[in-house]
């Protein structure tokens, strides 16, 4: 069975590699992207969707479709993540370890002991805990405010300068796991709970695939921004502008959100206990 | 060569000298933390005065464009003014957490491998 296998891969790799030769040299100007395509794209971008990126234009507008399966790859990446990893099961420890909040006492229960759980004075916390530093804590409480900032201003400022949704969400993303790698899992969770990412990176796909339907249904192709142009109040170039920013905000969402998620699941091994 | 200029390539050359000691130092302190001292202090330092003399550079032409760029190379450098010694201290503390005993006169025999 494992020979069938060999000789299919083998067969198929050697029938890619027959059918390289036919392929366009690398940067050849005379191929047929080169001299249909991309020619369109440089001369008309600016005038059809009003952003000075082309790369912006292509990804988000002309070749929006490719963009919107991206971003539920991305999706599908973080709900595989989830599904692989996360564990519900809690396994019950020997002992346990809990601070009273006021104090800083920790407490530890033997097992059968009584445990002040339900209690507000009292947080539960992990043998492997690690004690705050207080110099890391705050020179990160200090930053993560200005990167959400660049997040934003990255995804907004796409259609002018490199970036968008993809860039900004990343972004967004690093800024939430450097709070929590500074803090622990606990403290981010009661900012921005598990069950709210996921619902963010769902809304993100949404938001894009919603805007095509939304087109779809106001009489256009699927994506076809300038039919927005009645509900946002502007004319045509411009909708495809305003379009592409708001399938940028879908995409950051979703990246953002499945970069917590990852981070949530792979940190702490799918158990959501405090981690590093 | 205006005297912006002049001050400008001075800056730029001193950062320029901060880094190559910076890069001696991580290549010839004999351990762990002592080679964490130039990459800590003069890459900051060489960044500092690097950057700080590309922004005085921009200012040769005083639009708002330029000021603007000008203002935005200075933020780089606020925010790696502030993580980059936060992020020596963060790996000098996971050094001490994992039990790495810094180099002395006494250990200077063994610990040459």
């Amino acid at each position: 069975m494992r020979f069938i296998a060999l000789i299919t891969i083998l067969l198929m790799g050697g029938l890619l590699f027959y059918g390289l030769p036919d392929f366009p040299d690398w940067g050849d100007p005379a191929s047929p992207a080169s001299t249909h395509v991309s020619p369109y794209y440089i001369e008309h971008g600016a005038a059809d969707t009003h952003a000075p990126n082309i790369v912006t234009a292509v990804l988000a507008d002309y070749r929006g479709y490719d963009t919107m399966f991206e971003t539920a790859v991305i999706f599908s990446a973080g709900l595989a993540c989830f599904f692989l990893l996360r564990t519900f099961r809690q396994k019950s420890a020997e002992t346990k370890l809990y601070r009273h909040i006021p104090t800083g006492v920790t407490l530890r229960i033997e097992k059968g002991g009584k445990t002040p759980a339900g209690s507000e004075e009292f947080e539960p916390i992990d043998s492997h805990w690690v004690p705050y530093d207080m110099i890391i804590n705050m020179t990160c409480r200090l930053i993560v405010p200005f990167v959400q900032l660049f997040a934003l201003y990255v995804i907004a400022h796409g259609h002018y300068s490199p970036g968008g949704g993809f860039q900004g969400g990343v972004i967004f993303g690093a800024a939430i796991i450097l709070f929590a790698i500074s803090h622990d899992l606990r403290s981010v969770f009661r900012r921005l709970q598990e069950k709210t990412a996921i619902l963010l990176s769902a809304a993100g796909v949404l938001i894009y695939a919603g805007t095509g339907v939304l087109c779809l249904i106001l009489g256009g192709n699927f994506l076809d921004y300038s039919r927005l142009a009645g509900l946002l109040g502007v004319d045509a170039v411009m909708a495809r502008s305003h379009g592409i920013l708001i399938v940028e905000i879908g995409v950051g969402l979703a990246v953002m959100a499945v970069m917590v998620m990852l981070y949530y699941n792979l940190s702490s091994a799918g158990r959501h206990d405090e981690g590093l | 060569m205006s005297l912006l200029d002049i001050i400008a390539t001075a800056m730029i050359a001193l950062g320029l000298f901060f880094f190559l000691g910076g890069a001696i130092g991580i290549l010839r302190f004999p351990d762990f933390y002592s080679r964490l001292h130039p990459a800590g202090k003069l890459d900051t330092m060489g960044q500092f005065t690097a950057l700080s003399g590309i922004a005085l550079y921009l200012l040769n032409d005083l639009s708002l464009g330029s000021v603007l760029t000008a203002l935005k190379i200075l933020l780089i450098v606020v925010f790696v003014f502030i993580t980059s010694p936060t992020a020596t201290h963060a790996i000098v503390d996971a050094g001490v957490r994992a039990g790495m005993t810094p180099w002395t006169k006494e250990t200077r025999e063994e610990g040459r491998r």
